[in-house]
């Protein structure tokens, strides 16, 4: 990867942590380019939050260095902090403060003045849709706790966001929500580092990812690039009705360049053809047109199943990310 | 930057506001003491001695010293639970500082210990009208025991460092605490020379000698040696008593703090 040294935002040489003989972060070197969405995408005890408490100055590194934002991890903690916002992975606000008093004492805490911090907390509480709210965060639902967790590593506008599994624990509606602001952040040219072993979540959100197992990274690029790398053929099962003359449609989809193989059913006069083909959703909307169309009426049901990173993990560690 | 944003006080104001909104707080440090204070009044009586001072006059500096030392457990779980939450590791990724965390925690730990003996001067000195020598005696019996809780927030850091969790640290600081007080002889007489090694020991008979039994603070303080339990003279003066307690409060502040540190940052 060629990139100017400016256009660096996190720069990991051969970063390591070892608790006795656990080798939770083992020779990690990565380079994430500032405005970028980078996602570290690997299961639970992967190494994801060690490497995180490395990088925002909490844990020293065993061996290896990096420089966040130009500084070192190991020498330059006072100006790292000044820079990074964390949103860790537990929801970690102070349960009988009420929503601004915890934002306003982030914020303070970041040397903003008391006007100040109350005047941007209550703008960013109402981006957050909660404020107003007069009683204490812990009685907030899990979404909004999760949004004010959110909320209290943005208040003083970072240049560098961690965010250590943001959606943890939350119902779609809220996910789908929290993934919004982080559209929204990635809009304002933050550098933003996602920890998730949600793999939708890193494909949906990511510029480019690293695949971390064992304290090591074993894959890194854009989600395309390593699904296509590493991930396994997307697959199409058509079922049709009995007219349907089964051995003419699936000639004519082996005929179609991007169709790795097709395969026909036939189970109780019901007729199948399953469709293992290369590519995005672009070839898919190709293979109806090119294959299907013309027996449309005699499509009964019809499944897709797309490569994800999940396979790409899966095709890399032999195990699935919730293993 | 005016005086109310400085982090220090930011997470003072903070901690008073989080630990005010908790009713069992409340009720754990304002109440209990309280509480205590009545049952030990009617199980001491109001028999006078010939000076014409009743048992419990004697025994109310006790009961103050016991009710600052709450604050032992009270630092124990609040530390515990900053560590437990993980705000501390939180406060550690923002230009907040260690130093400004511990400030804050022993300012904010100082007004309730403030606001701790206040009531329990209302209760005692005005509700229950016990003797006292005056006002300037009180006021020094005021600042010793604020000097002794801060030795109290020490231990409590310490605790706080090696517990786990809030209900180990909770736990913990309950056993130390009173086996502390047992030890000190503070409420209840012990003949042992393990008093001397408590710090509650010192305080409750500065408070003691100053407010109850001498004649004034300047006969006091430099001249009298210390009575001990069963009235035994200590070959120390109430100002090396005082010395001894500074030297607890700053050697388990200071302590505390650095155990904390080890074993909070990797």
């Amino acid at each position: 990867m060629s990139l100017s040294k400016d256009s660096i935002a996190i720069d990991i040489k051969d970063l390591k942590k070892y608790f006795k003989e656990v080798k939770a972060v083992d020779g990690v070197s990565l380079k994430i380019k500032k405005g970028e969405l980078f996602s570290i995408l690997g299961p639970n005890g992967a190494g994801k939050t060690t490497l995180v408490r490395m990088l925002t100055t909490v844990l020293t590194p065993t061996a290896g260095d990096a420089n966040v934002n130009g500084n070192s991890i190991l020498t330059g903690k006072n100006e790292i902090v000044k820079k990074i916002g964390v949103c860790p992975q537990d929801i970690t606000i102070y349960e009988v403060l009420r929503a601004e008093e915890n934002v306003e004492f982030m914020a303070v805490m970041h040397g903003m003045s008391r006007e100040e911090a109350k005047e941007k907390s209550r703008k960013l509480l109402e981006e957050f849709g909660i404020a107003g709210r007069k009683d204490w965060s812990k009685h907030f639902s899990g979404g909004m706790q999760r949004r004010l967790n959110l909320a209290m590593a943005l208040i003083f506008e970072p240049e560098i966001l961690f965010l250590d599994e943001p959606t943890a624990g939350l119902d779609p509606q809220a996910r789908r929500l929290v993934w919004d602001f982080i559209r929204d952040l990635k809009n304002k040219d933050i550098t933003i580092i996602l920890m998730t072993h949600d793999m939708v979540e890193a494909d949906v959100l990511s510029d480019r990812v690293a695949i971390i197992d064992h304290g090591k990274i074993i894959a890194e690029g854009t989600p395309t690039e390593l699904k296509e790398k590493y991930g396994s053929d997307n697959a199409l099962e058509i079922s049709f009705l009995k007219q349907v003359d089964l051995e003419l449609v699936n000639s004519n989809i082996q005929n179609i360049p991007f169709v790795a193989n097709s395969s026909e059913i036939t189970h109780k006069e019901r007729k199948t053809l399953i469709i293992s083909f290369q590519g995005g959703l672009k070839n898919l909307v190709k293979l109806l047109q090119q294959g299907i169309i013309d027996n449309i009426d005699e499509v009964e049901n019809m499944k897709f199943r797309q490569n994800s990173l999940e396979d790409v993990f899966l095709n890399l560690t032999g195990r699935r990310l919730r293993d | 930057m005016t005086f109310l944003e400085n982090k220090a006080i930011q997470i003072a104001i903070k901690n008073l506001k989080d630990k005010l909104r908790h009713w069992q707080y409340l009720f754990f440090s304002l109440l209990l003491p309280i509480l205590f204070t009545i049952m030990f009044y009617f199980m001491l009586g109001s028999e006078v001695d010939p000076s014409g001072r009743s048992y419990f006059d004697y025994g109310f500096p006790g009961m103050i010293i016991y009710a600052v030392g709450i604050g032992t457990m009270n630092a124990a779980i609040m530390f515990a639970g900053e560590k437990r939450s993980g705000m501390l590791n939180r406060l550690d990724t923002m230009p907040t500082g260690r130093k400004n965390i511990f400030l804050g925690a022993l300012i904010s730990e100082s007004f309730l210990l403030m606001l701790q003996i206040i009531i329990m001067f209302i209760f005692g000195y005005v509700v229950l009208g016990l003797y006292f020598v005056g006002p300037l005696e009180l006021f020094f019996g005021f600042l010793v025991s604020v000097l002794f809780g801060i030795s109290a927030v020490g231990l409590g850091i310490m605790i706080a460092s090696v517990s786990k969790t809030v209900e180990i640290a909770n736990a913990f600081s309950l056993l130390i605490f009173m086996v502390l007080i047992f030890l000190s002889g503070s409420l209840m007489p012990f003949e042992s020379p393990i008093v001397y090694f408590t710090p509650p020991f010192w305080a409750k008979q500065i408070f003691l000698q100053l407010t109850v039994l001498g004649q004034g603070l300047n006969d006091n303080l430099y001249s009298s040696s210390l009575i001990g339990s069963s009235a035994k003279v200590i070959p120390i003066t109430i100002f090396g008593g005082l010395l001894i307690v500074i030297a607890f409060s700053i050697g388990f502040t200071l302590l505390g703090i650095l155990i904390f540190q080890k074993k909070t940052k990797f």
